[in-house]
């Protein structure tokens, strides 16, 4: 039950994810897809149930803040920082275990470079990007601003919401490929997505239907049964 | 393009000025007044509930009520119609050229560039004391800044829709009430309230100087000790501010929301409009406005030469310089001061209310009483000026940044936060970040509201025109006044230039994001003529 809905949005669900593993969420809208990221990322507090990271139950406070740190998620919006540069928006992965003083300084003269221009090259862009402000970056290229802060955020569970929704189809499979690979162990991914064809490429596919767990198993063992059945109308 | 500064940089940069201000507090301190300081604050808590003193409290506040629609209304329409006439676009229209409104827009630089308090105490010679001069002396200037601010927005308006009218045959004062009319409401109301308030702050600080009304029983009270007292009118004050504020912010949700319609918004507005002219009449018998006597006559002393060379002959970098360093540092301290309390009070809940009280007195109390009460442990000097200053227009600026900082997107900060940054850090890089550019740029226009301004606290010893001006006015020394009226005059002239320039630059590398309701910051951040 999430506070403030009438109904549940996530009903009787228990998941265990494994490190290295790459999950791909299926459902129709409003299936709670993005509930339960928003759950696995600390933004929904369940008003019952647990949510468990490394064996350790998820708090608040610092704990908690330390936990999240650890947690980097792809938003479908990507809500980066429009007026900061790239290496400062990276640098924005570093700001939970950053002291002050860095924090400041990186404002005045963007810090760690060579680490900024490193993360930029894994998702295959130029570092010469790295003074550019945001806001002037094409759609491409703040995708992948934002999936680098996540790697600069050193995340250890990547999660994305609906990331290749508004891509064209090349774009939407080169971003998947590059999630996939990075999503490899020692880092784990959750990813929710829109169309069931492209699961080929996960260990393991999740379905949910009206908050609730439908199947869960290898992509391969997804039939197209299973697929009517999590887009029926109910 | 390469971005090397964070936006928010800017914003925090200014908070240096605390240091130097801190450094030098302690040999600025005499002591003497600290249990007079404790008083006063005390006094906050028992205010005179005496039923003659409350019924005096009510007069005074219901006297500066008055005084403020007034002028307020008479600046709307002087605003209005200066600003339109004074808008390349409309000037065009009706006669086929623009070099009138680019006329008229430097004649109404000059009302704009003398504070409402000098205009006063100007009128106060020639008519004496009369109701009608505190009005006057609001509604020019600020009828001149009315102007500036439709003249700004209805050049800002995408010209397309009224030049498609205008190819279609329209004739152009149909095609302009039609095309921009529309647009250019929304930000003219929304600004419209906001000088309401500054009307009644005027009106509140013009009694200080014996103009009557809520000021002039503040003024009595502190002088004399009588803080019981003067809690009384501060806390009518602060009740009718508040209902001011609450009421002027409740109208603009209601006709910004997103199902509000023209039609709907055009009743509520008349509506209100009648309202307020029924307001305007019992204020009218109340002040006792004799209009007549603008006629005249006038009693200017003629028996003195206006110009004489000896007058012009002042250590003028001396009294510009100290002019100007109050202006920074003032400036400075205010602009500073709400990003600052903000950002080390945010984890905590408790303070948002606390500071929003501390700004709601900063903003009612007028700079020359907060200078007065420093006094009981400054020495009389720049500092008390400068920390007067600061606190009224942190006030303001306090407030234009809290609304600015909750029409801020959530999302960027939403997304820190769950990545595990602390609030602090998440408010500083996503929501500061976001405002910066706009924050900044109001900036620059208030730092030329506080050089005007440094006249009104010219009374605390803190050197500079003001305190020369004030002086050759209290002794009827037109020679003397002239010419630091001219030099004050061309100071905030410069200085206005200067902050729109700098706006200019600032809003064209930091776009604002459009659409929605438009806040006030973005409304008075906005540069004035950009349109090439």
């Amino acid at each position: 039950m999430v506070p403030g809905r009438q109904r549940p949005r996530l009903n009787n669900l228990n998941l265990q994810l494994n490190r290295g593993e790459r999950v791909a969420l299926l459902g129709a809208s409003g299936a709670g897809k993005s509930t339960l990221l928003a759950v696995a990322n600390g933004l929904i507090k369940p008003a019952c149930g647990d949510v468990y990271w490394n064996g350790e139950k998820a708090s608040s406070g610092k704990r908690r803040q330390r936990q999240q740190a650890r947690i980097g998620t792809l938003w479908q919006d990507l809500r980066l920082v429009e007026e900061l540069s790239v290496q400062q928006s990276l640098n924005c992965g570093r700001l939970a275990v950053w002291p002050w003083p860095l924090v400041l300084l990186n404002l005045f003269m963007p810090l760690e470079t060579r680490a900024c221009a490193n993360v930029l090259s894994e998702v295959e862009l130029d570092p010469v990007l790295l003074a550019v402000p945001v806001k002037q970056l094409s759609g491409g290229q703040r995708q992948r601003v934002a999936l680098a802060r996540l790697l600069r955020q050193g995340a250890e569970l990547l999660l994305a919401d609906e990331p290749l929704a508004q891509l064209d189809p090349p774009l939407a499979a080169r971003l998947l490929q590059l999630l996939l690979e990075l999503g490899a162990a020692p880092r784990s991914l959750l990813l929710s997505l829109h169309r069931p064809d492209l699961v080929q490429g996960f260990d393991r596919v999740i379905g949910l239907r009206n908050g609730e767990l439908l199947f869960d198993g290898n992509p391969k063992s997804l039939s197209s049964e299973l697929i009517n059945d999590l887009y029926a109308q109910t | 393009m390469q971005a090397k500064f964070a936006p928010v940089f800017g914003l925090l940069l200014p908070a240096l000025v605390f240091l130097p201000l801190l450094a030098f507090m302690p040999f600025e301190i005499h002591g003497g007044g600290w249990g007079l300081i404790a008083n006063f604050f005390g006094a906050a808590l028992r205010p005179s509930l005496t039923p003659s003193l409350l019924a005096t409290a009510f007069s005074g506040i219901a006297i500066t009520l008055a005084v403020a629609l007034w002028s307020w209304l008479l600046s709307l329409l002087i605003g209005i119609a200066a600003g339109l006439l004074s808008a390349p676009t409309v000037s065009q229209a009706f006669f086929g050229c623009r070099w009138p409104a680019d006329l008229l827009r430097r004649v109404l630089a000059l009302p704009r560039s003398l504070h409402e308090l000098l205009w006063g105490l100007i009128l106060l010679q020639g008519l004496g004391l009369q109701p009608v001069v505190a009005v006057i002396a609001i509604a020019i200037p600020y009828g001149a800044l009315v102007a500036r601010v439709v003249c700004d927005q209805l050049e800002s308006l995408p010209q397309e829709p009224f030049r498609a009218l205008r190819v279609a045959g329209v004739p152009s004062p149909a095609a302009l009430l039609t095309a921009l009319g529309p647009s250019l409401l929304p930000g003219v109301l929304s600004y419209g309230g906001y000088r309401l308030e500054c009307a009644l702050r005027s009106a509140t600080l013009l009694g200080v100087f014996g103009l009557g009304g809520v000021g002039a029983d503040l003024r009595l009270s502190l002088q004399s000790l009588q803080f019981h007292e003067a809690w009384t009118s501060l806390w009518a004050l602060a009740l009718l501010m508040f209902l001011l504020e609450q009421g002027i912010a409740l109208l603009r949700r209601r006709w910004w929301q997103p199902g509000a319609v023209v039609g709907q918004r055009g009743r509520e507005l008349l509506l209100l409009f009648v309202l307020l002219l029924l307001l305007l009449f019992p204020a009218a018998q109340l002040l006792d406005l004799q209009w007549q006597v603008l006629l005249g006559p006038w009693h200017w002393p003629m028996d003195q030469q206006i110009f004489q060379w000896q007058a012009w002959q002042q250590p003028w970098p001396k009294l510009v310089g100290s002019t100007l360093l109050l202006t920074v540092i003032a400036a400075l301290a205010a602009f500073a001061a709400a990003p600052l309390l903000l950002l080390l009070f945010s984890p905590w809940a408790l303070m948002q209310p606390l500071l929003r009280g501390l700004g709601l007195i900063a903003r009612l109390l007028p700079p020359p009483l907060t200078a007065l009460l420093l006094l009981f442990v400054f020495k009389p000097g720049l500092l008390p000026a400068a920390l007067a200053l600061a606190f009224h227009n942190a006030g303001i600026l306090g407030r234009l940044f809290l609304e600015g900082l909750e029409a801020q997107d959530p999302r960027p900060e939403q997304a820190l936060l769950v990545a595990g940054v602390s609030s602090r850090k998440a408010l500083l890089m996503a929501r500061f970040n976001g405002l910066a550019a706009g924050y900044l740029a109001y900036g620059a226009y208030r730092a030329d509201v506080i050089l005007r301004e440094t006249v009104v606290v010219g009374l605390v010893g803190a050197g500079g025109l003001g305190v020369v001006l004030l002086e050759a006015l209290s002794s009827f020394a037109w020679a003397d006044v002239l010419p630091v009226l001219v030099v004050y005059a061309l100071l905030t002239l410069i200085g206005e230039e200067l902050a729109t320039r700098y706006r200019s630059f600032l809003l064209h590398k930091h776009p604002q994001k459009e659409g929605g309701a438009p806040t006030r910051l973005q409304l008075l951040a906005k540069p004035m003529l950009e349109r090439a």
